[in-house]
């Protein structure tokens, strides 16, 4: 036995011996620490049964034989516990340890498939992604054109956690390859298609909203492949509308093509798009609907987009008791002159 | 929440009758039931989801991988009896234009 | 050759008997009770694996007596199938049986030296070591 235990030994004696003649509650307290300084020092709970006999024995040594048997029998009956406790311990040093590893790789993620929101002359954007775990299986990215367009990228792969980031990464490097300023929406989520169709498991699929803004027209341009559509919202009318968009998800069928459409956008007007993790939010077993997504919007539609999508997600967040199921991307655009 | 499968043969016929939630955890059960199913040959496999009152991406995986493989294996798959719920999500991934989907029979989706 | 005591294993009562034989042998050799229990455990741990996945094999036991160091030695020997993944079966968390805590890594625990060859279809041999202190 080490020096601990030793003089935990020592103490524990003492302790007994004084909660046998008083009954009071100082030395329970006592033992409480010693019992935490146990735990620390990882003692098992055979150990602290003996530790119980030998004080017992130099207490008391003339204490019947039948006690004595009954307390050995308590020991036995404790070293599986003892055991068990061992593995519990390792396990969660190996918990921890992969816990580490999971936010190292989070963290190269981030910087892989970082994207830094442009200023575009006249627009507004807000963009908040937040993963249900460490790691994130929705994306979005923007691209400024020459002439000042600019495109979005937004997309969801299905499922969550780290074979949802590691398909996302491959999309990434795909778009990094082509020309994307100089692709129309239809064309770059064809050729992304195929590559999703090659590359990923058949029960896989990922799901994508397109869209490139041109200035000088005020015109909004964009393809969807099954992804949960976006609002758009009319300022002068002050409505929202679903934006139409019909395509099939990437990854099904080799030879799809998709519908490309436009958007006028004018002044004060929004584009808001989002993942499935913002339409599938749950408040307790309910479902909330898409409404309830544009009332909360509504609700912060009087500030900058930034603010409004912070404030959105935050709702949301309270709604699930800050324990999201899905990964949860929002982008909201402005047109503001 | 639990998925229920209930499989019944008839000579050139398979209905599947499932009842409960399409989700990460019930998925990996109902792709081992359907996926043997589509690899018959001419086989035709009717999915009959009346019960089926939530599903996930992950259960819209497991329908395209059994498409897939109903097609390599020249067997049919038909989805009928769906919730509005369930049906959108075919709607918005623009499954319903390659799937045999024989939609809603009822409404509400609680 | 040292002078063995061995227990054969063919059917669960087998157990309770090793470990009599593994008790009394720690006893005699002076381990504390909380020694004596552990090794008592380990023994129903390897005699168990025989029982459960190899029918048929034997536990042994020998008092090693090298100065400076007292200990008991227990070997455990099969015929059955073999293990086919042993980091698997040496694993926390890994159990066919007996949940958290037991199989293999518990008795690794419990002794001070563990060592394991197995080979498919042949059998496996566990050898374990406890130093008396």
């Amino acid at each position: 036995m080490d020096e601990v235990m030793n003089l935990s030994a020592a103490t524990y004696k003492d302790l007994l011996e004084h909660y046998i003649k008083t009954q009071d509650e100082k030395s329970l307290y006592e033992v409480e620490k010693v019992s935490k300084n146990f735990i620390k020092n990882s003692k098992t709970p055979e150990e602290i049964v003996n530790l119980h006999i030998q004080a017992l024995s130099e207490l008391y040594p003339n204490l019947k034989e039948d006690f004595q048997h009954s307390m050995n029998f308590l020991l036995e009956a404790m070293i599986a516990y003892g055991l068990a406790h061992q593995e519990y311990q390792q396990l969660r040093e190996k918990q921890y340890e992969l816990k580490t590893e999971i936010a190292v790789a989070a963290s190269m993620q981030e910087t892989l498939l970082g994207t830094t929101k442009p200023d575009i002359e006249g627009l507004d954007i807000g963009v908040v992604s937040v993963p249900a775990h460490q790691m994130n299986g929705d994306y979005h990215h923007f691209v400024k054109g020459k002439d000042n367009s600019l495109g979005i990228a937004i997309a969801d792969v299905i499922g969550k956690g780290i074979p949802a980031a590691l398909s996302m990464s491959m999309i990434k490097y795909s778009m990094d390859s082509y020309p994307e300023e100089s692709m129309s929406p239809r064309a770059i989520l064809k050729n992304l298609n195929r590559v999703v169709e090659r590359n990923v498991d058949p029960s896989m699929f990922i799901t994508m909203f397109y869209a490139q803004y041109i200035p000088s027209e005020s015109l909004l341009h964009y393809s969807s492949a099954g992804h949960e559509p976006g609002f758009y919202y009319n300022a002068e009318k002050n409505t929202f509308t679903e934006i139409e968009s019909k395509g099939l998800v990437l990854g099904v069928s080799p030879d799809t093509d998709y519908q490309q459409y436009k958007l006028k956008i004018n002044k004060d007007d929004m584009v808001i798009l989002l993942t499935d993790g913002v339409t599938e939010c749950r408040d307790g077993e309910r479902f909330i609907e898409s409404e309830e997504v544009l009332d909360v919007i509504k609700q912060y539609a009087h500030l900058p987009a930034q603010e409004m999508v912070d404030q959105v997600y935050k709702h949301f967040e309270r709604l699930q008791d800050f324990q999201l199921r899905d990964d949860f991307t929002l982008l909201i655009l402005r047109k503001i002159v | 929440m639990n998925l229920v499968i209930d499989i019944s043969e008839e000579t050139e016929k398979t209905t599947v009758n499932l009842s409960g939630e399409i989700d990460a955890y019930t998925a990996p059960k109902l792709k081992e039931a359907l996926l043997p199913l589509t690899k018959q040959n001419g086989l035709i496999v009717e999915i009959n989801l009346e019960d089926v009152n939530y599903m996930d991406s992950t259960g819209l995986g497991i329908f395209i991988s059994a498409l897939k493989s109903a097609k390599e294996n020249n067997s049919q798959m038909k989805l009928v009896n769906l919730q509005d719920r369930v049906f959108r999500l075919f709607k918005i991934t623009g499954l319903d234009a390659i799937m045999d989907i024989n939609a809603a029979i009822r409404g509400g989706s609680e | 050759m040292k002078p063995q005591s061995c227990v054969n294993i063919n059917k669960e009562w087998d157990i309770v008997g090793a470990r009599q034989l593994g008790r009394d042998i720690a006893k005699k050799m002076g381990f504390g009770t909380v020694d004596q229990a552990r090794i008592a455990t380990a023994i129903s741990e390897l005699a168990r694996n025989i029982y459960l996945y190899a029918e048929e094999g034997q536990i042994c036991f020998e008092v090693i007596d090298n100065l400076p160091q007292r200990g008991m030695r227990m070997i455990a020997v099969d015929t059955g199938p073999g293990i086919k993944d042993i980091g698997q079966v040496m694993q926390d968390g890994f159990s066919t049986s007996g949940g958290l805590g037991a199989g293999l890594p518990g008795v690794k625990r419990l002794m001070d030296e563990f060592d394991l060859q197995s080979e498919a279809s042949k059998g496996t041999r566990i050898n374990a070591v406890k130093w008396l202190r």
